[in-house]
Formats: structure tokens, C-alpha cells, sequence
């Protein structure tokens, strides 16, 4: 049999080596070259001695019907397209036998996907996630009501998304929650017919005191003394719903050198008294001076700030107690450098002014409020016939909720329902409130529209377009042309998916979207250096909480976050080519980033696209400080972490987690992190043991050049020694930010070293080299891995090998128009592939 | 732990006053309703009979244990390590105790450490997600990728009627999780994770304060008009259902066992509103705390939560997962930061194990289950105390080096009354290996539970009952 295979291989393969470059489809073409082809190339590790990677060819027998198999085919079309194999210690094929081998594959697995195109179809019955439930409520309602908190939180998947219906579960714990928010809800949307009396209060400050420093009514970054506006407002027995109104009156004091005063306005309780603290209702940027004062008027609900009781007087009744708190971020990365903070140094940064503020709540101007009116809206039938009314209701609002209209017989049940709660409950109002929060809790609302058999075509098309792009439910104006049958029309969804994105909603997507795909959220668990990194956090200093973090202070860390995300809007916005997460000539800062990269003159703390040269050592997603922190352990850069991102989230592989009982390397380190092995070391360790350098030898080297930058995410051209990370760090000496620059050169004396050969490619040294291969010669992975993510994110469902082709046709419309996002975006909304699952909704197997 | 001792004298007022009007086993005058109605019991009377497991994720320093079995000297003896998690090296009566044990060296005569059990189908998962199949021991690599019923819910589905809360499920970082990053160790069943609870408010409101500022009329009308209302939502709900294909239909299976499982449980709320509610004091514990601000005082009002309802027997099954493996995006990630000052996150501690920090950070975790003992143990039962008829389970799914998922570090204590020997370090290694879930079985026999199999456990040890 081998000589048989052998004699074969001797004389067909130089066929084809010799211009020939197709083979026979089907099974002849199997036994004639790919079968020879893989008994020559693979089966010595995938086959019946050996099963690396989990694949295996020597059972396969060239008829691809077989579903299953189809991911392996995949997975060995992909492995030859990339060079990945045959390893590069092996014979290596030549590249037209290697070609015709993979169209072989292609043929035939396109035929297969044609030929059977509802074989295997995954569940698409998913629950909304939780960003998607907050946001549709809040659509839903009209007013913004915070309840992402009450719910249990949702699974994370590193680099993928949880919108899928595999991890979009249901149990009886989350259905409660859902019938606690629906109630939460609707206590707020639909009021008591009674105008109520609001509450009212009113506190201002003087200008006096200026002899002292700053006067009472100002508010420097560090605050102000007892008494002055730095204490800000608090509030007893505030009424527990409807919306506030807050007014106040501000300007800035804008010293040389400074643009305008940033200033935020917290409303909420200290921390430790309420499982929701302070949080942010407003952020301003003043420029007009105290002889201008501007008022500035803010509306929210007051449900989204819990009281916390406090005794009034040492026997006394416990009391709901609030407060608002003004506070001034102006932040350009000095505010920490250990010097003091006395009035002077306040007197020259840039503070505000603030002569009064006032609360009202509830708002009355309007009662009942709009919000009331949208689902009880006035009309005659209301007094006459009941029933008839609480008909007009529900079909209003279910038609609303389930983005979709509702069938008489949907409305005849939530009827019957208000006829069993009407007579208990105390009014009207309350008993539609209960009706109605059953609504919410139907599946029609907590499901995704699409996967409701009663959804047509077009009401499922608004519902994917706005899940996708808003990650909320389809606006008036997206139910209309689903209500005209339009959103079958190309050109109506050409224009549907511009104005989408066009609209502010549209961040929830970037956010959700990008905040996924690149698994940014662990930068904010990464536990910082303080010693290495002393300035990078703000540290409680004394007390109970010393060495926690101060709380809401907005740090380098959050300006990471915004700026990733902002990074990728950007592309969007201005309908970039995705290619730009690799390196870009832009980046998008505001001072205090800038500041932390390096780049001068840029001012204020408003986030903006900054144009950057290649000397700035920034550009693309790669030396964001998101990923950097993210994939670093807080004393270090972590090499592999970054290895595997730039695999998972740029190029689109899919890194396997290290298996059970693979040793630890023990001697990477000792008793601290700040005598660990150095890299370089460590990675060769990793090539001396079989079961790692599998798997390592492939990874490791794509984590090197990352090593340019240092665990802060700055650009580090020069590192400690090894074992001398935070040696000779005196608290004294280094005290500010020159001295604390003298220690960096003191122990940062030895160049970085981030050379390295990728695999399968040349050798890089550092970043920029690094960019420039990955622009060069893996251009189509991060295109086809983009297009993924982003297609796989809009279907709510993970890709398989039956969306090959469909992924292929996007690409190729991208090629066209330059890789920009936004009209990725748009073929992604026009394609088959996410068209398709709404058009063939009725008629699958069942 | 550091500067509130304040808050540990409000504590020991729980265990003075508190709770004390409405514990129902104090001086075994129980009933099989929970609660005291007058009728004095007798030492005979039946006592509750307990289950808690918790879980401490990322493994415990072994000194050279890389496989979870310290190393043998030339004599053929275990050697020690004072930072050992394992209190002496040879299997046998519990004699030492060293750094990391210590905090368990009174209850030495009601532990029994247990070295050489795993769960195969966790092994297969690798290290950092075996905690998924903990209570479970299912196999989530091959068969069960949904995993299956946890060891809590089996015996809830037993007698978990027997109580308001059939159980009790909490979890440090709340919610599910997903395959391979759980969040809770406890599953009803196939792809039926129960998040678990991480608010010590909604824990103590579930517990003790469910009907909030309503009158029990005005709850029992409530939960009648709750019942008519699921009913007309089930049938609401069967209409979507019914035209959905085959695998979207399985689904909304979810969906609809939700809403009949929230329809018994309205069933049995109004059953318990004829039972008074247990009273006990909120101000008496710190209920805003976080894992965040204050670790150390978090876990324990955790454990303090679990102690009060078993104490008022609200209910007698309570998982809580102190910490959970792959906890990249949570705070967990730094806890032995804000514990220890370790200069890294917890996991590097997994990997690296650096002597001292490793048994400190192990030291800190023992104090905080022996906080929970002690609470027990100081809590007068019938002729004995609540430890006594409380099986606790303590232990990881993640022993020592950083991928290894072959023998768990696992402590049994308490459940003298429940037939259980103690006092000894046990060893299940070569020819007499055997599955952790043959553990499972034996704690259902002691749970009055009939059971000769569980996951795939294959036979039972019974050798740690009295006979």
C-alpha cells in the first residue's frame, strides 16, 4: 500500500508542479491527488498514531457531505491557505500542489454548503443581553432608568460576544429579576393621576473668602475648605420616583495656559452606605468667566440615585439622605506628583465657580408627564368604556414592546389579564402597571423579534438592524418602513444603516461591540505597580481605605477606555479603512492621554482625533493602553497575553488554552513579581519542553516587539536590568515627578530588546516593524477577522465553516471600497447571510 | 481585617441577641416547620441535617506538589512545609497543625482532610475551569458540555420543601458565569446554571425581609393574583412556542420551565406566609459592604448570611463561591492585592506560588472558613452544636502548579450527628484512587438520601460514617 501510494505521488504530483492546477471535483479528485497529498504531508502527526491538534485526515474520505466533517475540511483549508502547515521542519510541498489542493477543498465544500443550506442550523431563540434589555427599556419608556445592576450578570466571552443563543440562557432567577425591573418600570412610567406638590431645595454660596485663598463659591481640583461649594448640596427625604430637574449657575476661572474648567456633577451617597454610590449626571466644560455666569439645567430620574438612611440626631428617626457634589476633573497628569496641594497651586489650575444650585422633584410642569401620556394618553373612552381603552392601550404599547404588531389575540390575553388584577388592585393605574409589566416579561419582549415565528420579514430586518447597530430596539421611524414592507429594498437599508450609524445611539453598538472583540475589560482588574508606577492611580493616602483607589476620580485608565472605543467610532464616523487597527495616523486623546504617550499640545479634557507622526510611537489598536495594560500583569508587559490578543483579536486565530498538567514554569519567578526571569529567558524555557513549545513556538515570538512598550502602555526604549525593577526607589528623593524621572533613568539602563522572528515570517524588531509586516503581508486575515467579528456580532450567533463564502463576498466588497468601516457595515446589513435568516424565517424543518 | 473591631462587636451582638427570639433548633424545641410553636421537643428530636460547599479557586500551596501529593523523602515519608495546606504530611489522626492550618486546629477532632480525590471530567477541562464542575463532577469536555446537577440541588430536590428556601446559592462575583468561568456551584441540571447572589442586601431581603413593607394579607392576595396572572402568561408564552422550529423550541423550553418554576415557587411562598418570618437584626450586619472595599468583612457577612439561615432554617443547602477561577475582568483578580499587598494578581500567585505570599494568602482564606466553623460550633444544638449536624465542604478544583487538575486539596468537616468520623488526613492515591463523586454518594447517605450512584462515581466512602 505504501509503495502503491508512493509510486502514485511520483508520478502525479510533478504534474501538477508543472503548471498543471486543478484536479478532478468530487471523489475522483480525491483519491487522485488530495488523498496522496495528505499521506505525504500529514498524516505522519494527523493521523492513526498521532492526532495533533485534534485533526485527523487519514479517516477522511473525500465526500464532504457528511455535516461534521465539514470543520475539519475548514480547518485544514485554512491551515494550508495560511502556510500554517505542513511546520516549517518539514518537507514542504510545492505551491501549486498546495493551491490545487485547496481549491480542491473550496469546490467542494461550496457545493456542499449550496446543496443543503438549512443543514444544521443552530438555535436563534436568544434573550436580549443585558445592555440590550437596559437600552430597549429605556426606548421603551422614553427616560433612562439604570437597572443593568439588578440583573444577573451576563457570561463573558473573551474576543467573541455573548449575544449568542448558547450563552443568552433563561432560568427562573432571571425571569424574577425581570418581573422586579418591569415592575421598577412601570412604577416610574405611568403616575398617580394627582399632581404631586414637589420637593423642593435651593443652597448658594458666597463670594467671600478670597482673603483665605479661594473664595466659598469655588472649586478647585483638590476641593475647598469646609462650608464652600466643595461640600456640595445634600438632600433629606427626597421623593423615591420621577424625574428631577437641577439647575445651576457656573462659570470658570481659566488661568493662562488652560482652555476651560471640566466639571462634573455627582449625585448619590458616600460609598459603604448604599450598593450604588455616587455617580455622574452631568459633565461641563466652562469657559465663560465669573461676570458671565451661564445656568445649566440637568433632568434625570431620580430612581437611578438610591438614598441611603442615616439617623437624624443620635436617637432619631433613620432619614433618606442624598447629595449632589460638584467636582472639578481638569487632570494633565500632574495633579499626582506628590507635591502639596496648598491654595497656591489650586490658585493657578483652573476652577470653577459655582453661586447656586436648586433641586426639583418631580418635575410637574407637565402632569401627567409625557411619559405617562405616551401609554395612557388621554381620550373619552377612558370614562365611558374601560374596557375598550385598556384595548387601545395594550395595543399601543405591545406593538411598541414587541417591535412588532401585536395579534388581537396577543391583546385579548393581556386584556383578560387586567380583568383578573382589576378588581385588587387599588386603581386603575396600579392595575396597568401589573398588566403591562407582564407584557415585559412575555418572551415576544425579552427575546430577540426575529426569532418570533409571528414577526414578518420586514419587522424582523428593523429589529436586526437596530439590535445591531444600536444594541436597542428599532425607532418610529425603522417600525414605519417595516409597517410599508420597505426593508427588503437595498437602498432602503443602504440608507437606513447610514442614518444608523449616524446617530448617537449608534455608541452602544461601538461600545459593546469593541469593549468585546478586543476583551478590554480586564485592563481594569490588572493590579498596578504603585511603587513602579506610582503616578499612574490615585491612592487613598491615610485611613481605614489607604492604598484603595479615591474613588470617583476619573483616571488615565478610564481615558484608555474612552479612547478605544472613540478609536474605533472614529473609523466608522469617518468611514476609515478597518486596516487602520493596525496603524493609523491619527489617535484619539485628550491632554491627560496625551500627556501619558508623550505627545505635546493638546489641550483639555475633551476626547479628540489628534493627527500623530510615527516618531509619537502610537497609531492603530496595538499600542493602545487599554490592550497593553490589559495584556501585562501591572509590573511587566506579559509577552504571551499579547501574543494571544494580537492573534484573537487582530488576526482572527483561535488560541487554545494552555491543556491540564502542562508544568508551570515554577523558576519564572520568585517571591515578588519584581524579580521575574526576564523574557527572553522565560521564552526559552518554553521552547525546552516539548508539550509548551507545541503551542509556543507559534505564539511566543508575536509578544516581542509589544515589549517596546512597558506595562503603563509607554512607549520604553530603555528597561530596568532584571531583578531591579523597583530597587532604590526612595519615598523622599523621588518624591515628585522630576525626581521620580531621575529614579526612571537610574534603573532604566539596558535597551529593550524586541526583536523577534514571527512565525512563518521574517524577523521584526519592535513595533513599528512589526505594523509594517502585519500591513504587508496579513492584510486579508485582519480584514477577513474584522468582517468576522462584526458579522458574527450582527447575527448574534458564532460563525461556521457555512459562512466561509459569505465572509468571502463581504471582503471582496471591501476591497472596493477601500476597507472603510462604515461601508462594511452596510454589506454586512445587505448580505444574504444576515438577510437570509430574517427572509426564510417560516418553512424550516421543524 | 485590619481596624474594625467595632464591627466584629456589632457582629457578637447577633450571636447575643439578634436572631435569638426566632432560632428554631436552640435547645431542640424544632419542628419540621421550622420554627418554634410552643410544643417543647425533646434531645430526640430530628435535627436538620446541613450542607454547605465553598469554593476557593486558583489551588493552595503544596510544597513540591505539583500533582497535588507533596513529595516523598528518602524513608518514605511525606515531607512538610510549615506553609503546606495540608496540616502534616502522612495520611492519618489529625496530630499537627502548621501555619496555614492553623486557624482549623480547634475543630481538629470535627475535620477530616481528604487528599487524592478529583473529578475526571474536570481534568479534562484544564485547570483553570474546573471549578465548573466542582459540585457537578460532570464531564463538560465530552458529554455533559452543559454541565449537570450539582450535589446541593440533588439533596434540595430531596428536602428542600422541608424549608422556606429549598437552597441557597451565592457567589462572590454573582450571576453564572459561562462554560469554563463559572460564577456558581450550583446547577438544577443540563445547562441550567443558578446565578448565584452577591449582594448581601438581596440576601438578607430574600431571607428575611421578603415581603418588604407589605402585610401578610396583602402578600397572600399578591401571590393568589401572582398565580392566575402565570397561568394566563404560560399560556400566553406556549402560543410563541408552538411554531418555533425543533432546536428554538428546546430554547423556550428555558423560558417556559421558568415561569412554571416561578409558579411553584409562588406556590410555596404562600404556603410559608402562614409561618412567621424569622427576625433579625439588619443593623447587625454590614450589609453594603463589597468585595471590593472590604474583602475580608465581605466573605464574612457572606458566611454570616449563610449561618443565619441555617440558624433560623430558612433553608439547609448553601453554596457559596468565595472566589472563581478566571476571574480576569473582576476585582477577584486582585484580591490577594488588597489582602496581602502581593504585587500581582491572584492568578500569578497559581502560577508562580512564591512560598510565603502562597500560604498567607491560604492562611487568610482558612480564617475566613473557620470564622464560619466557629459560628457553628459556638451555636448550641439539641446535645451537640450546629457543626454537628452541617456538612461543610471546603476545597478547590485547582490544586497547586497552574494547569494541573488531579487531586483537589478538599476539607470535610462538621456532621458528627449525621454519622461522620473525623480527625484524620485521608489519602486516595494509586491502587486506591477513586472518583471524587464517590464522596458525593457517601454525603447523600449521610443526608438520609438513598443513592448508589453519583456523576460517575463508583461506589461510595462510607469508611468515613460510623457504622
Amino acid at each position: 500500500m505504501k509503495i502503491c501510494l508512493f509510486l502514485q505521488m511520483a508520478l502525479l504530483i510533478p504534474q501538477l508542479a508543472s503548471g498543471q492546477t486543478s484536479i478532478k471535483t468530487g471523489q475522483a479528485g480525491y483519491e487522485s491527488h488530495v488523498r496522496p497529498f495528505f499521506q505525504k504531508h500529514c498524516v505522519k502527526c494527523h493521523g492513526p498514531t498521532k492526532t495533533k491538534g485534534n485533526i485527523n485526515v487519514h479517516a477522511l474520505n473525500g465526500d464532504l457531505a457528511a455535516g461534521r466533517e465539514l470543520e475539519t475540511w475548514e480547518s485544514i483549508v485554512d491551515m494550508l491557505e495560511f502556510g500554517e502547515m505542513p511546520p516549517l521542519e518539514e518537507q514542504q510541498p510545492q505551491q501549486a500542489e498546495v493551491q490545487a489542493v485547496i481549491q480542491w477543498i473550496e469546490t467542494e465544500m461550496r457545493a456542499q454548503i449550496q446543496n443543503a443550506p438549512q443543514l444544521a442550523s443552530a438555535p436563534r431563540t436568544r434573550r436580549l443581553t443585558n445592555v440590550e434589555f437596559q437600552n430597549t427599556l429605556n426606548e421603551l419608556l422614553g427616560f433612562e432608568l439604570d437597572i443593568i445592576d439588578d440583573l444577573p450578570e451576563d457570561p463573558e466571552l473573551h474576543y467573541g460576544f455573548n449575544n449568542t443563543a448558547g450563552l443568552m440562557r433563561m432560568g427562573p432567577e432571571q425571569l424574577d429579576r425581570y418581573l422586579e425591573i418591569a415592575r421598577k418600570a412601570m412604577r416610574a412610567a405611568i403616575v398617580a393621576p394627582e399632581k404631586p406638590e414637589p420637593y423642593r431645595k435651593r443652597q448658594q454660596w458666597a463670594s467671600i473668602g478670597r482673603d483665605r485663598g479661594m473664595a466659598l463659591d469655588e472649586l478647585g481640583i483638590w476641593g475647598n475648605r469646609r462650608g464652600s461649594v466643595a461640600g456640595g448640596m445634600s438632600m433629606r427625604e427626597l421623593p423615591k420616583h420621577g424625574e428631577y430637574r437641577l439647575r445651576i449657575q457656573a462659570s470658570g476661572i481659566v488661568p493662562p495656559g488652560f482652555t476651560e474648567v471640566p466639571l462634573k456633577i455627582d449625585m448619590g451617597t458616600q460609598p459603604g452606605r448604599t450598593e450604588t454610590p455616587f455617580k455622574t449626571i452631568a459633565e461641563l466644560y466652562l469657559s465663560n468667566t465669573p461676570d458671565e455666569p451661564k445656568v445649566f439645567e440637568f433632568r434625570g430620574r431620580i430612581e437611578n440615585h438610591p438614598a441611603s438612611l442615616v439617623r437624624s440626631g443620635k436617637q432619631g428617626p433613620l432619614v433618606r439622605d442624598i447629595a449632589i457634589k460638584p467636582r472639578v476633573f481638569f487632570d494633565n497628569g500632574t495633579n499626582n506628583d506628590g507635591a502639596n496641594y496648598a491654595n497656591v497651586r489650586q490658585l493657578a489650575m483652573p476652577r470653577a465657580v459655582i453661586n447656586w444650585m436648586e433641586i426639583e422633584v418631580p418635575v410637574v410642569d407637565i402632569w401627567p408627564p409625557q411619559h405617562h401620556t405616551a401609554i395612557l394618553f388621554p381620550s373619552p373612552l377612558k370614562a365611558t368604556d374601560e374596557a375598550s381603552y385598556v384595548g387601545q392601550v395594550l395595543e399601543r404599547f405591545m406593538s411598541r414592546a414587541y417591535r412588532r404588531p401585536a395579534s388581537a389575540q396577543e391583546i385579548d390575553r393581556f386584556a383578560k389579564l387586567f380583568n383578573i388584577i382589576r378588581p385588587s388592585a387599588d386603581s386603575f393605574e396600579e392595575a396597568i402597571r401589573e398588566t403591562l409589566a407582564m407584557v415585559m416579561i412575555s418572551p415576544q419582549f425579552l427575546y430577540h423579534t426575529e426569532s418570533s415565528p409571528a414577526t414578518d420579514e420586514h419587522f424582523a430586518m428593523a429589529s436586526k438592524l437596530s439590535y445591531f447597530l444600536w444594541a436597542s430596539m428599532p425607532d418610529a421611524e425603522l417600525l414605519d418602513l417595516a409597517a410599508k414592507a420597505s426593508l427588503s429594498d437595498d437602498t432602503v437599508i443602504q440608507q437606513q444603516v447610514q442614518r444608523m450609524l449616524a446617530d448617537e445611539r449608534s455608541h452602544a453598538f461601538v461600545e459593546d461591540f469593541t469593549l468585546q472583540w478586543l476583551s478590554i475589560r480586564k485592563m481594569l482588574t490588572v493590579p498596578i505597580n504603585e511603587k513602579l508606577y506610582p503616578r499612574f492611580l490615585y491612592r487613598v493616602s491615610v485611613g481605614e481605605t489607604k492604598g484603595t483607589e479615591v474613588p470617583y476620580l476619573i483616571t488615565v485608565r478610564d481615558y484608555m477606555m474612552q479612547e478605544t472605543i472613540g478609536f474605533v467610532s472614529e473609523l466608522i464616523r469617518q468611514n476609515k479603512s478597518v486596516l487602520n487597527v493596525v496603524d493609523s495616523d491619527f489617535a484619539f486623546l485628550n491632554e491627560r492621554l496625551a500627556r501619558h504617550y508623550g505627545i505635546e499640545g493638546v489641550k483639555g479634557m475633551k476626547m479628540r482625533v489628534v493627527p500623530i507622526k510615527p516618531e509619537d510611537n502610537l497609531g492603530g489598536l496595538l499600542t493602545h493602553g487599554s490592550v497593553l495594560i490589559g495584556n501585562g500583569t501591572g509590573t511587566a508587559p506579559h509577552p504571551i497575553y499579547r501574543a494571544v490578543w494580537l492573534r484573537e483579536a487582530i488576526l482572527g486565530d483561535h488560541v487554545p488554552p494552555p491543556p491540564s498538567e502542562v508544568p508551570a514554569l515554577e523558576e519564572t519567578a520568585g517571591d515578588a513579581t519584581e524579580d521575574a526571569l526576564s523574557i527572553a529567558q522565560l521564552l526559552a524555557r518554553h521552547r525546552t519542553v516539548e508539550s509548551c513549545n507545541d503551542c509556543h513556538f507559534r505564539l511566543d515570538p508575536w509578544g516581542i516587539p509589544f515589549e517596546d512598550y512597558n506595562a503603563i502602555g509607554r512607549f520604553q526604549p530603555m528597561v530596568p536590568k532584571d531583578g531591579t525593577r523597583v530597587s532604590g526607589f526612595n519615598a523622599d528623593k523621588h518624591k515628585d515627578l522630576a525626581g521620580y524621572q531621575d529614579y526612571l533613568d537610574s534603573i532604566n539602563t539596558v535597551a529593550v530588546i524586541s526583536r523577534a522572528r514571527v512565525p512563518h515570517g521574517p524577523e521584526v524588531s519592535g513595533m513599528r516593524e512589526l505594523k509594517e509586516f502585519l500591513l504587508k503581508e496579513r492584510k486579508d486575515d485582519v480584514v477577513e477577522n474584522i468582517i468576522r467579528r462584526l458579522l458574527s456580532y450582527g447575527l448574534g450567533r458564532e460563525l461556521t465553516y457555512r459562512d466561509r463564502f459569505a465572509v468571502d463576498s463581504i471582503r471582496q466588497q471591501a476591497i472596493k471600497t477601500d476597507y472603510g468601516m462604515r461601508d462594511i457595515l452596510v454589506s454586512i446589513c445587505l448580505s444574504d447571510v444576515f438577510r437570509e435568516e430574517t427572509r426564510h424565517r417560516k418553512g424550516k424543518e421543524d | 481585617m485590619t481596624g474594625k473591631s467595632w464591627r466584629l462587636s456589632r457582629r457578637q451582638m447577633i450571636k447575643g441577641s439578634g436572631v435569638a427570639m426566632a432560632l428554631p433548633y436552640l435547645n431542640a424545641m424544632g419542628n419540621t416547620n421550622g420554627m418554634a410553636s410552643g410544643a417543647t421537643g425533646t434531645a430526640t428530636t430530628k435535627m436538620p441535617k446541613r450542607f454547605i460547599g465553598t469554593y476557593i479557586s486558583y489551588g493552595v500551596y503544596q510544597p513540591d506538589g505539583q500533582s497535588g501529593i507533596p513529595r516523598k523523602d528518602k524513608d518514605g515519608n511525606y515531607e512538610h512545609h510549615e506553609w503546606s495546606w495540608w496540616p502534616q504530611g502522612n495520611p492519618g489522626k489529625l496530630t499537627s497543625f502548621n501555619k496555614s492550618t492553623a486557624p482549623f486546629e480547634p475543630f481538629k477532632d470535627n475535620i477530616t482532610y481528604l487528599r487524592g480525590l478529583d473529578h475526571k471530567g474536570g481534568y479534562k477541562l484544564g485547570g483553570h475551569s474546573s471549578g465548573d464542575v466542582f459540585l457537578t463532577g460532570a464531564d463538560m469536555a465530552e458529554i455533559e458540555t452543559t454541565n449537570n446537577i450539582s450535589i446541593d440541588q440533588v439533596m434540595a430536590n430531596h428536602h428542600g420543601h422541608e424549608t422556606r428556601h429549598a437552597s441557597l446559592v451565592m457567589g462572590t462575583e454573582g450571576g453564572t458565569g459561562s462554560y469554563l468561568r463559572t460564577k456558581t456551584m450550583s446547577h438544577r441540571g443540563p445547562g441550567k446554571a443558578i446565578p448565584s447572589m452577591h449582594k448581601p442586601d438581596e440576601i438578607f431581603n430574600r431571607l428575611f425581609n421578603p415581603y418588604g413593607d407589605k402585610g401578610i394579607e396583602q402578600v397572600r392576595a399578591g401571590l393568589k393574583r401572582d398565580a392566575s396572572i402565570l397561568d394566563l402568561m404560560m399560556e400566553h408564552s406556549k402560543s410563541f412556542h408552538a411554531d418555533l422550529g425543533r432546536e428554538d423550541k428546546h430554547k423556550l423550553d428555558e423560558y417556559l420551565e421558568s415561569v412554571r418554576e416561578i409558579e411553584k415557587r409562588v406556590e410555596r411562598t404562600r404556603d410559608w406566609t402562614h409561618t412567621p418570618l424569622p427576625e433579625v437584626d439588619r443593623d447587625s450586619l454590614n450589609l453594603t459592604v463589597d468585595h471590593k472595599t472590604g474583602p475580608a468583612e465581605y466573605i464574612r457577612v457572606m458566611y454570616d448570611l449563610a449561618y443565619l439561615a441555617f440558624v433560623t432554617d430558612q433553608t439547609r443547602y448553601v453554596t457559596y463561591m468565595t472566589e472563581s477561577e478566571q476571574s480576569s475582568s473582576s476585582e477577584l483578580w486582585n484580591y490577594a492585592n488588597y489582602v496581602l499587598g502581593y504585587k500581582g494578581a491572584t492568578h500569578d500567585i497559581a502560577h508562580k506560588r512564591p512560598q510565603v505570599i502562597s500560604g498567607q494568602w491560604d492562611l487568610w482564606r482558612a480564617e475566613n472558613h473557620a470564622y464560619f466553623l466557629k459560628r457553628l460550633a459556638d451555636t448550641q444544638e439539641g446535645d451537640g452544636t450546629m457543626l454537628d449536624n452541617t456538612l461543610c465542604l471546603w476545597g478547590s478544583a485547582h490544586p497547586h502548579s497552574s494547569h494541573s487538575g488531579l487531586n483537589y486539596p478538599l476539607q470535610l468537616a462538621g456532621g458528627k450527628n449525621m454519622g461522620l468520623k473525623h480527625g484524620q488526613l485521608l489519602e486516595f492515591v494509586g491502587d486506591k484512587k477513586v472518583p471524587m463523586a464517590n464522596l458525593f454518594v457517601t454525603m447523600l447517605h449521610a443526608m438520609n438520601i438513598p443513592a448508589d450512584k453519583f456523576a460517575d462515581s463508583s461506589g461510595n466512602l462510607d469508611q468515613l460514617l460510623r457504622v
